[in-house]
């Protein structure tokens, strides 16, 4: 029973991790249409950033900010050079996703030569252990688990309050009545991908300080609990994410404990070929992964 | 006066019979509680403003969009919960309103696609080689390019449609649904960008299919040709049916004219 | 040029050839994105393996999987590909209803990753993260794998597949249901408004293209005589689309072009690289492989966007009797 109350705990840390991710991830795809395949490196490209300013001597923090600003300048840049011309040619979105796959590829292996294949920590003393009731986290994981709520409540109130938010919601409602209405949707779309670019970006450096160590490889395994995160929350919906996000960490933590370690992603893929099977709008359905008319 | 969602009367038999049809998606009803009766061998006129749901209602009784509810009984069948494909081979066919051409094939090609005997059509009729298809195949060329050479595109055949001007790939639509052998045609403004001379080639085109027996339902704006060619129309707004019947007599109605006609 | 590079040089050929010419009708022909591809060539692969292997006690009892009937050419190979069509029945069944077809690329691109992940730690299976090795080749029994007039052989029966596989999707492509694929290819919503049943057709080509890559798993495990997660982890499926992309989409020829100019052209650049220690050792290990997946990336990206329909486009039907096109 230890186990299970610790691994919850565990689970706490996970969500709040997969949640900067996923939500991110979903803004994108509600708002562009875009399924961005390259997110998982764009992440893992932010924790090398973080990891090489660590080892020049500055703490994780600092890094973490580094790591947003990376990550929002790169989806930004990527979107601006790559997927608006490729969309502007009239692209399909299967069309993109092909080229989000390379993109994803050609990140992965230009990065790979630099940093090498073997994985690499970050020099970060995590802290004193803190308990509560049967639950066992490190500083610096309450510290993540803050980060987390602070940028849940931040994107909420961005899109429930700002005049930015409001325009990002109607130009995923419905393009091109947005433009019609006067919202400037290209200055819109070129926003939302710093934003997320950010969170992408952070949530790289928070996942590699969660884990013991990581490398290139991680790319594509964060990339798929991310997707998971998103779909079962219902694609295109930040709350919905940010559900998906909750249960993920939850479930994968749990099952970690109760079977083996080694299973945990295989159990998040699990669970996004079952949500894409069994109800593919997710649970906070709007539209999206239906067969569209058309 | 027509009550706004009793079944059109007619003394002939319905081909089509939609009572109570449904459409809502995201909280619009773009169909919300349609009652229709397509009169057998004769050519029907939706007419209505833009975003009366129309086109929605085309598709829904073509299967292409699946109805909220409602029930739809085609030709004494009810095909209700029948998918769009098993429609159309059953003879209930439509056109779409933006231009459906399938770009990268001939526009021979997207009229042969269309045609139902064809014993090459299938993985075995396929793997059996050309000898086993070929005749099947030259018999609907044949018939093809009679359609073609009827809409004056015979030179074009062996253009890609997607080269096509907005016109001609009407037309292409038209002639594609009408190699299926369809016993319902639903048209969504069939003669929308057609080059006049076009226009009234369809018009006679339809004049004389509607005399072989076919029966349409079309989508048109245009109400001159609304009433040289339809037999009786339906007027839909907001996505109700607002009136039906001749045209002269739903002038009479102040409501519609109101609502929508002018003149 | 000795035999040895010749004969390895014409039975990848072969493998890779007849892969694309199955991924050419499953993406190519009638638009499905099957990023899993790669998947179904394994599962050919294993279960040729299982066929021809003794049972695994054998050799020392070093390797665990199931099978081993040590059945003789030319069952394995049915049996390759008739586990690469029995595969793609619940996949397809899965996958190609209901979604969209975004999320069915990236359903069957996860369910790769999974597959990979569940062999490789599912060690008593199909050898886990080793594999199984030792595969025996076939018709071993008959010449002597060691010699010359065994690899000719090997090229033969590869060629006779080559010839088998392009002989039956000719016929699939070139024909009225060939012409159905590719109408529901440019707009299934159309297609189905002429009654074409999207559902049944992929299912078929996703059954078809299965057995079809089953058959090239077979081909190639009794060359190399080795199979492991590592050799199908999910980027080998993106050097397949990049070879359809390049090469030429929906039409035969461009997958064959294409199958040689990327796999094999890779292949072979690879190894000339290798070769010159001067280039072999410049910068850091591991450079060459990487710098190919950047250039395969490129060439996807380069192609879609200055010429989507690859070097040698698909082919205007042009059928008898037809009047002169004005061009």
């Amino acid at each position: 029973m230890d186990l299970f109350v610790a691994a919850f705990g565990f689970g706490l840390v996970s969500m709040s991790v997969i949640a900067i991710a996923a939500v991110g991830f979903t803004m994108q795809f509600g708002i562009t249409n875009m399924i961005n395949l390259a997110y998982g490196e764009v992440m893992i490209t932010s924790a090398y950033v973080a990891y090489y300013l660590n080892r020049a001597g500055l703490t994780i923090w600092v890094g973490m900010a580094a790591g947003a600003l990376f990550g929002a300048l790169f989806s930004f840049l990527l979107n601006r050079f790559l997927y608006a011309p490729f969309l502007g040619k009239g692209t399909s979105y299967l069309g993109m996703v092909i080229v989000s796959l390379a993109v994803s590829l050609m990140i992965a292996n230009l990065l790979l030569p630099i940093v090498g294949y073997y994985p690499v920590s970050y020099h970060e003393d995590a802290g004193r252990l803190i308990r509560w009731g049967g639950i066992v986290l490190t500083r610096d994981q309450i510290i993540i688990i803050g980060i987390a709520v602070v940028l849940m409540l931040a994107i909420h109130a961005l899109l429930t309050y700002t005049r930015l938010g409001k325009a990002m919601r109607a130009t995923a409602a419905n393009p091109t009545l947005a433009r019609n209405c006067g919202i400037p949707t290209r200055r819109v779309i070129d926003a939302v991908w710093l934003i997320t670019g950010a969170l992408c970006g952070m949530a790289g450096v928070v996942a590699a300080l969660d884990s013991d160590s990581f490398a290139i490889a991680n790319g594509a395994t964060f990339l798929i609990t991310v997707l998971a995160a998103a779909v079962l929350g219902g694609a295109g919906q930040p709350y919905g994410a940010m559900i998906g996000a909750v249960l993920i960490g939850l479930i994968t933590e749990l099952s970690a404990a109760a079977w083996s370690p080694q299973y945990k992603e295989v159990v998040a893929f699990g669970i996004l070929v079952l949500v894409m099977v069994l109800r593919p709008q997710g649970l906070l359905a709007k539209r999206g992964a239906l067969a569209a008319a058309g | 006066m027509l009550a706004a969602s009793q079944p059109l009367v007619t003394a002939d038999r319905p081909m089509l019979v939609a009572s109570d049809m449904h459409r809502h998606f995201e909280g619009l009803h773009a169909v919300d509680g349609v009652s229709i009766d397509v009169p057998a061998g004769k050519i029907t006129g939706l007419i209505g403003p833009n975003g009366a749901g129309k086109s929605t209602l085309l598709a829904v009784l073509a299967g292409t969009l699946p109805a909220t509810s409602g029930a739809i009984v085609f030709d004494g069948e009810d095909v209700t919960s029948w998918p769009a494909y098993r429609r159309a081979r059953h003879g209930l066919v439509r056109t779409f309103q933006l231009p459906s051409e399938f770009a990268r094939l001939t526009v021979l090609e997207n009229l042969l696609v269309a045609a139902p005997k064809n014993r090459g059509d299938s993985l075995v009729g396929a793997l059996r080689g050309r000898a086993y298809w070929i005749e099947d195949e030259r018999r609907l060329v044949q018939q093809a390019r009679a359609l073609l050479k009827r809409f004056g595109m015979s030179m074009k055949e062996s253009d890609y449609a997607g080269t096509m001007s907005g016109g001609q790939k009407r037309l292409i639509e038209i002639m594609r649904a009408l190699m299926l052998g369809p016993r319902l045609l639903l048209l969504d403004e069939p003669m929308s960008g057609v080059h006049p001379k076009i226009v009234l080639e369809i018009q006679h085109y339809l004049e004389d299919l509607r005399a072989e027996g076919l029966t349409i339902l079309m989508v048109e704006h245009e109400l001159h040709m609304v009433e040289r060619l339809c037999d009786t129309v339906v007027v839909m707004a907001q996505g109700k049916v607002i009136g039906s019947g001749t045209m002269s007599s739903l002038r009479r109605q102040r409501e519609i004219v109101d609502a929508y006609l002018v003149g | 040029m000795n035999t040895y590079y010749a004969v390895n040089l014409l039975v990848y050929a072969g493998v890779d050839i007849i892969a694309c010419l199955a991924l050419n009708l499953q993406f190519g022909v009638s638009g499905i994105v099957n990023f899993s591809f790669i998947v179904f060539q394994a599962v050919g692969a294993y279960a040729a393996a299982v066929l021809s292997m003794p049972p695994d006690t054998a050799n020392f009892g070093f390797q665990h999987y199931i099978g081993g009937y040590s059945l003789s050419f030319p069952i394995p190979w049915i049996g390759g590909a008739i586990a690469g069509g029995l595969l793609a029945i619940p996949v397809g069944f899965v996958v190609l209803r209901k979604l969209r077809s975004d999320y069915q690329a990236i359903a069957l691109l996860v369910l790769s990753v999974i597959a990979n992940a569940v062999i490789t730690n599912a060690d008593k299976f199909l050898g886990g993260a080793a594999g199984i090795a030792l595969v025996p080749q076939p018709l071993s029994e008959r010449v002597d794998s060691g010699t010359e007039p065994y690899q000719y052989l090997y090229v033969g029966i590869t060629a006779v597949c080559v010839v088998i596989v392009l002989a039956l999707v000719n016929r699939i492509v070139n024909s009225p249901y060939g012409r159905s694929l590719r109408a529901m290819r440019e707009r299934e919503l159309a297609a189905t408004a002429i009654g074409k049943n999207p559902v049944q057709l992929k299912m078929t080509i996703f059954i078809v293209g299965g057995a079809i890559a089953g058959l090239s798993g077979a081909i190639l495990v009794g060359y190399i005589q080795v199979v492991a997660p590592s050799i199908w982890l999910y980027p080998e499926t993106i050097i397949l689309f990049a070879a359809i992309i390049v090469g030429g989409r929906g039409n035969n020829v461009g997958a064959i072009l294409g199958a040689l100019l990327v796999p094999v052209g890779f292949e072979e650049i690879t190894r000339f690289l290798n070769n010159s220690p001067s280039i072999a050792n410049l910068g850091p290990p591991g450079l060459i492989p990487a710098l190919q997946w950047v250039a395969i990336g490129l060439l996807i990206i380069g192609f879609l966007w200055f010429r989507p329909e690859g070097v040698r486009p698909e082919a205007r039907r042009v059928f008898e009797g037809a009047p002169v096109r004005e061009d």
